[in-house]
């Protein structure tokens, strides 16, 4: 029960940066973070019901559940993915607008299009 | 033992957002990935240990630092 | 200055609610949303763990129930996974190509300056990943290799290549005279494997089986049918990050 409320912390941490961080990469930070919180949550929950590791090998009876970390592994891949992409999108608003505050580009799109 | 590495990814967690040296919180941030990989081990799901180590300490990485360096260090706000 | 970025944005009311409150208040939201989702524990249903046990090997030939998760019962994810792989590199490497070209104005460095990265190489770095880049190439291939049978598999051993081409990249004194390092090679590894991936998965339709099964007759070993899967989505992962890794390093000369 308290490492639920320490994962649901954690998943609070990541929200409020994407949320209040002035500076881009921070919330970029915050997008990892969320993804990290919910795969620990997955696999938590799935270990309690059983005390090995899914591999069948001769005298291993009481295997855990191996359908969450299956849908796990592709949650941490995208994440990468994900990670990757908003960071050249970073570094693209970089080169556009010489600045990581998010008031300063949100300003000179603005004056740009305007 | 979990908890305290429940603990331990949250306090990095914390460090790496209100950092003022973006680089020192990409490595928090990979020293959360790395305990991240220990915790997953720990709860039997070896497959995601090892996915989780390569990703984090390695790919994840190396694109912070890229745009740490092509971009700035330090945090103005 | 307050008016102008009220101007600007048309904001809604509960972003003008100053300070504390609008920290405060998505937070509480978010909270509300999900703590049912943390807080409820129900019975953990056993019927798919106890199926998987006593019928995995027969159907699929892997031992690790991971593996014949994600390559056999539900291979159409790792279709999907790898072609959002695909379209993150390819979409990445764009951004970042055609930022160069349109920025004439503002350059990273200018034209005369060697580059960066030979300037900040020193011989620990040389020495270091240059003789652990092989190894870390050898143990990579073993985790793709034999993923039916312990913990490893296609994106595991996938990723563990990626980070050894990135060494191999960062620590060869002949300046990337390495034939793994070279961005056309890697190119053509990513979508050759993309390919037989592909093939695999039809291969099922020709002989009258369906989608993603085993082509091969049942007196075949099953497993071969996800060595080849494992290895196509290992080298084309492998292949793919390390691209984008390779560009973005190179990228700042």
């Amino acid at each position: 029960m308290i490492e639920r409320c320490l994962i649901f912390l954690l998943f609070l941490t990541g929200f409020h940066a994407i949320i209040v961080r002035k500076n881009v990469i921070k919330k970029v930070f915050g997008l990892g973070i969320i993804n990290s919180a919910v795969v620990i949550l997955f696999i938590l929950e799935g270990s309690r019901s059983g005390n090995s590791a899914p591999i069948i090998q001769p005298g291993v009876q009481d295997v855990v559940d191996p359908i969450p970390q299956a849908l796990m592994l592709t949650a941490v891949v995208i994440g990468v993915c994900l990670t990757a992409l908003a960071l050249t999108l970073v570094y693209r608003l970089y080169t556009h607008s010489l600045s990581l505050h998010i008031d300063e580009i949100r300003r000179k799109i603005h004056d740009t299009t305007h | 033992m979990i908890i305290l590495i429940l603990a331990l990814i949250i306090t990095l967690s914390f460090y790496a957002l209100q950092s003022r040296d973006l680089l020192h919180g990409t490595i928090a941030l990979s020293a959360a990935s790395l305990l991240s990989a220990l915790l997953y081990y720990i709860l039997h799901a070896p497959d995601v240990a090892i996915t989780e180590a390569a990703v984090g300490a390695g790919v994840s990485t190396v694109v912070f630092v890229w745009v740490i360096r092509a971009t700035k260090r330090k945090d103005d706000s | 200055m307050k008016k102008n970025k009220t101007d600007i944005t048309k904001r809604k009311w509960f972003q003008i609610t100053p300070g504390v409150v609008s920290e405060i208040l998505p937070l509480l939201c978010v909270s509300a949303v999900l703590v049912p989702v943390f807080a409820i524990s129900l019975p953990w249903p056993d019927q798919t763990k106890k199926y998987l046990f006593s019928s995995a090997i027969l159907e699929t030939g892997a031992q690790n129930l991971v593996s014949s998760l994600y390559l056999g019962y539900r291979a159409f994810d790792t279709l999907g996974e790898t072609v959002v792989l695909l379209t993150a590199v390819t979409g990445a490497i764009m951004i970042i190509k055609s930022s160069v070209h349109t920025n004439n104005s503002y350059t990273f460095s200018q034209q005369n300056v060697p580059s960066k990265t030979r300037m900040l190489r020193t011989e620990l770095l040389d020495t270091v990943t240059g003789k652990l880049g092989p190894v870390v190439l050898l143990f990579g291939f073993y985790v793709m290799l034999f993923g039916h049978l312990s913990p490893g598999g296609g994106f595991q051993g996938g990723v563990v290549i990626a980070s050894a081409i990135v060494f191999l990249s960062l620590g060869s004194k002949s300046d990337g005279a390495l034939v793994l390092t070279k961005p056309g090679v890697l190119l053509w590894i990513e979508a050759a494997s993309f390919g037989a991936f592909l093939i695999a998965a039809c291969a099922g339709m020709i002989t009258g089986n369906g989608f993603f099964t085993n082509p091969f007759p049942s007196g075949f070993p099953a497993h071969a049918y996800i060595i080849f899967l494992n290895c196509a989505v290992g080298l084309k992962v492998g292949a793919g990050v390390s691209f984008l890794c390779i560009e973005m390093i190179q990228n700042k000369e």
